[in-house]
């Protein structure tokens, strides 16, 4: 289809502020009388707090107050009400805040954390959901019982298992029965950061007027702004919440996470406006830690390839508080199918207390763990079978007429999974390996396919508010996030599209304010384009609609007689008989000053339709949208330094319509590096007390310039029904298939299994090693 | 213990007093109030507050502030002339090189130390400059990019000079 705004590549609206140093991020904001907090957190992974003593701390120079947990009644959380803003009688995890020093400046409220003393009595401490499963296990939270949540859920209280979802599809289990070769694998994603380069940052005023201000670097203002209203029992219209510009997200800026601490220290000075921003090693410490799911799976198939049973088992280490990470873990279980039909199905997912920082969102969302495992296995079963792993896998791919595991029905407009892996197959397989082995390097191709629905919510929706100006030009309000992914310019050139008016007469700002833009759940799950899109094209179309209504008084006539062309509303019948859009935008004003019609100006939203809830079997309209894609991996293995260089990676996503190639390229590089990031370097590592050894970026390492492979990107374009335009969600797919691949490659290029992340030179010098003895023996 | 000291910086001649435990990065956002150079680390590894002193990319999370007297310092802001930007902004801006652009004003002035005192520099030392800076968005490759078109407008620029 072709376009007249879609497809071209438009700068960026915030391109020139953000490269003159003018972007205003969280820690850029300074208010009058602006305080500084500092917060503590414990010596202990898991331990009761005896007791605190905060009296050497009051003392020090610009101190203002030091608070404490102490008399702390909520919880807080929109899954399971399990969190505190503050540790009160125990603390949990490394990252927790004990207490929290309130001064004039940051570095006299660092200063005086020193003098603050506390007596923990120390608990045993668990990292690994399998052990905090055990039955002798000490609980994490004792009244979990008491929780809230969600209908959906599904708590063992007297366990540290914070929920269990289990889905059946066919037979369940049963369906191995139909199998002639069974395969089984226990694969590893381990725990990482988001580590986006601004760390997170809030700051909170709670007002004489009793209303409460917050600015957060956060992607969810709604829930914060609800949240907050509960927690101090003040009308949601009374708390109001800014975001500034985003230094990045990847999923760690969503769900509330540091902004209830904020307002619980800020609720000590009311009148005072106090800021806090993290660290690095807090960002790592502190906030939401990402993946931590083990992923057993086992795949029963047919001799001549067609796949039958799948059982998955997903433990989730899900950290100290839960509330993120339940609804990771379903997604992790029933996505764990990949791309491919089985028949039946028997897929559980536990999430289960730990002491780590709470884990949540990671761009993905439950889709890299358990797909690192599924494309692992295609290619293991394919060795097993003695097959082509490509033609494996197409005998299986979901396409038109097959079911997922959520029982949801695939149609063509889902997009083409088989076309994604053909022309991946044809870049990086179409010609014969150069060669396997030289004197410095092995060599190694792999790929893997995967798919991505998003993650959504029954009150998921986006909002869009818009007004025509005098000009004709446009202003758009969107209540999304934009945190990099460069959403703005797709509202503009979207807007431009659905209002036939060039993208330079549409203007959008990055800052949301919850006073003043329209809801928004939260923009998360690569659903902005489309359902933002979708909200966009429905306001767009309410717009024009009111534009008729006034300009068929003016022309005496019917609406539904009428035309609209970005610039004029005329007569269907004679295009000469017009008037244009500048003189119907305030109401049509006549010669003699009396004006008719309304303000050319529209509000709509746009939700994933028919999305459910998961009925007993675990199943329902959960994933309403996919996207499909495959990805692929040539790589060069040191023989001397075990080190892996990938050398080119090559991505292919149905992703319905590109809306900007330049953008969508932007999209696909950044998700590869990140995937190469955890395929190859990156895991935040514990010791046994649960301390975090490696909290900065010179210990975390995240892929650098010249680590970053040469990429070919491609896209098909298969309209999506429910997207604007017929775009469909890619923001998180990039990473997907990245660790699959290069692990696939390794095989190929070395003959060894891996079955966890990061695959780091020292384990390959080990494999060649043990390999080697191998052959010896 | 306080000091005062007294330096340039985009062009304006200033006097402040700072503690000795401050870092240049100190100085520039919370004295001067330039909050375009960015803090994304605790200990000198993300480049996004690098800034130029002397004509050199320097980063000033671990600069002493006491290294500013008498120096000539040029950050983000201090770029473009009035509505005009400077070529590297120009170049980053269009190449794709801007997500979520914290990163963005590091870069920058690292290109614009080298390529301001070295117009035909290499690719590998372009490549050795921007090794020094993580971007968590864009995969690096429009950074490349964007710095090499940045080159070629400052070699013109210099051609049309001469
Ligand atoms: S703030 Fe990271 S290098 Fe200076
Ligand atoms: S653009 Fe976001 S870190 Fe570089």
């Amino acid at each position: 289809m072709a376009y007249k705004y879609l497809g071209k590549s438009y700068i960026r609206p915030d391109a020139i502020n953000k490269v003159t140093g003018k972007a205003v991020f969280l820690d850029d904001i300074r208010l009058p009388g602006m305080l500084h907090a500092a917060i503590l957190r414990p010596k202990y992974a898991h331990a009761r707090i005896l007791s605190i003593d905060t009296s050497e701390a009051e003392k020090c120079p610009g101190v203002v107050k030091v608070v404490t947990g102490k008399g702390c009644t909520y919880r807080y959380g929109d899954n399971i009400r399990d969190l505190v803003p503050m540790a009160i009688d125990k603390v949990r995890h490394i990252g927790e805040p004990v207490a929290a020093v309130i001064a004039d400046t940051p570095r006299h409220a660092y200063a005086a954390l020193d003098k603050i003393k506390v007596e923990y009595d120390p608990l045993p401490v668990y990292i690994d959901a399998r052990q905090a499963m055990s039955e002798d296990a000490v609980l994490i939270h004792e009244e979990l019982g008491e929780y809230w949540h969600l209908p959906t859920l599904n708590p063992k209280p007297g366990t540290n298992i914070a929920n269990v979802y289990h889905l059946k599809k066919g037979r369940g289990e049963e369906g191995f029965e139909e199998a002639d070769v069974i395969i089984e694998g226990e694969f590893n994603y381990p725990f990482g950061s988001c580590a986006a380069l601004e760390p997170h940052g809030s700051i909170v005023w709670f007002k004489e007027d009793r209303t409460i201000e917050i600015w957060s670097s956060s992607i969810c203002p709604f829930i914060i702004r609800d949240d907050i209203a509960h927690s101090y029992g003040v009308p949601v219209s009374d708390v109001r919440v800014h975001i500034p510009d985003i230094g990045g997200c990847f999923g760690y800026k969503s769900d509330i996470t540091v902004e209830q601490t904020i307002a619980w220290i800020a609720s000590f000075v009311p009148g005072r406006p106090v800021k806090w921003v993290a660290s690095r090693k807090e960002d790592i410490t502190s906030t939401l830690l990402a993946h931590g799911i083990r992923t057993v799976m086992k795949i029963g198939a047919k001799r001549d390839g067609k796949l039958v049973a799948l059982k998955t088992t997903v433990y989730h280490s899900g950290g100290a508080y839960s509330d993120t990470a339940v609804n990771v873990t379903i997604a992790a279980t029933h996505n764990s199918t990949g791309p491919y039909e089985f028949e039946h199905c028997d897929l559980t997912g536990y999430t289960v207390y730990t002491n780590t920082p709470p884990v949540g969102a990671f761009r993905g969302y439950g889709h890299p763990e358990p797909q690192f495992a599924t494309e692992r296995m295609m290619d293991m079963l394919a060795r097993k079978l003695n097959m082509d792993p490509f033609e494996l896998r197409r005998k299986n791919y979901l396409r038109e007429g097959s079911t997922n595991s959520l029982g949801e029905r695939m149609w063509k407009s889902n997009g083409d999974m088989q076309a994604c892996a053909e022309r991946v197959q044809q870049i990086v397989f179409g010609k014969p390996k150069e060669k396997q082995e030289d004197d410095q390097f092995y060599y190694g191709r792999g790929f893997a396919a995967l798919m991505k629905s998003p993650k959504g919510a029954p009150f998921s929706t986006k909002g869009c508010y818009m007004k025509m100006n005098i000009d004709g030009s446009v202003s758009v309000n969107m209540g999304g996030a934009e945190v990099g992914q460069g959403l703005r310019t797709v509202v503009r050139q979207i807007a431009a599209e659905a209002l036939k008016i060039p993208p330079e007469k549409v203007r959008c700002y990055n800052e949301i304010d919850t006073q003043f833009s329209p809801y928004e759940w939260q923009t998360i799950g690569s659903m902005f384009t489309m359902q933002g899109g979708r909200a966009i094209v429905r306001a767009a179309e309410k717009l024009i609609q009111g534009l008729k209504k006034t300009a068929a008084q003016v022309l005496r006539t019917d609406e539904d007689y009428l035309e609209y062309d970005g610039e004029y509303v005329y007569l269907r019948s004679d295009p000469s008989i017009r008037v244009p859009v500048t003189q119907l935008a305030r109401g049509y004003i006549t010669d003699n000053g009396i004006t008719i019609g309304d303000l050319a100006q529209s509000v709509a939203d746009a939700r994933l339709p028919r999305y459910s809830n998961p009925d007993q079997n675990g199943q329902g309209n959960l994933g309403v949208t996919y996207t499909f894609g495959a990805q692929a991996a040539e790589i060069r293995i040191e023989k001397k330094t075990g080190r892996i260089y990938v050398d080119h990676f090559a991505s292919v996503f149905d992703v319905g319509q590109v809306i900007n190639p330049i953008q969508i390229r932007g999209t696909v590089l950044g998700g590869v590096l990140m995937g190469l990031g955890a395929a190859l370097y990156e895991e935040v590592k514990f010791d046994e007390e649960g301390r975090i050894l490696n909290p900065h970026y010179f210990q975390y390492h995240i892929p650098t310039y010249k680590e970053a492979p040469q990429q070919t990107i491609e896209f098909i374009e298969t309209p999506d029904p429910i997207g604007a335009f017929g775009a469909r969600g890619i923001g998180e797919h990039p990473v997907i298939g990245v660790p699959p691949a290069i692990l696939n490659a390794i095989y190929d290029a070395i003959g060894v299994d891996f079955y966890e992340i990061p695959v780091t030179p020292e384990k390959i010098k080990q494999a060649l090693e043990a390999r080697t003895e191998k052959e010896y023996a | 213990m306080t000091e005062k000291i007294s330096f340039t910086i985009n062009g304006e001649y200033r006097s402040v007093e700072i503690d000795e435990e401050m870092m240049v990065i100190d100085v520039i956002r919370d004295v001067l109030d330039l909050t375009g150079t960015k803090r994304g680390c605790d200990n000198a590894t993300c480049g996004t507050c690098v800034i130029v002193m002397n004509g050199k990319a320097v980063k000033s999370c671990n600069t002493p502030a006491s290294k500013m007297q008498g120096a000539n310092i040029l950050t983000i802001e201090g770029l473009a002339k009035g509505m005009e930007l400077h070529p590297i902004q120009k170049a980053i801006a269009e190449s794709g090189a801007v997500q979520c652009g914290f990163c963005t004003p590091g870069i920058v002035m690292e290109l614009h130390a080298l390529l301001e005192s070295k117009p035909d520099a290499s690719e590998t030392e372009l490549s050795n400059a921007l090794n020094k800076h993580l971007c968590r968005c864009t995969g690096y490759e429009p950074i490349r990019d964007g710095a090499l078109i940045a080159q070629q407008l400052i070699r013109e620029r210099m051609t049309e000079k001469a």
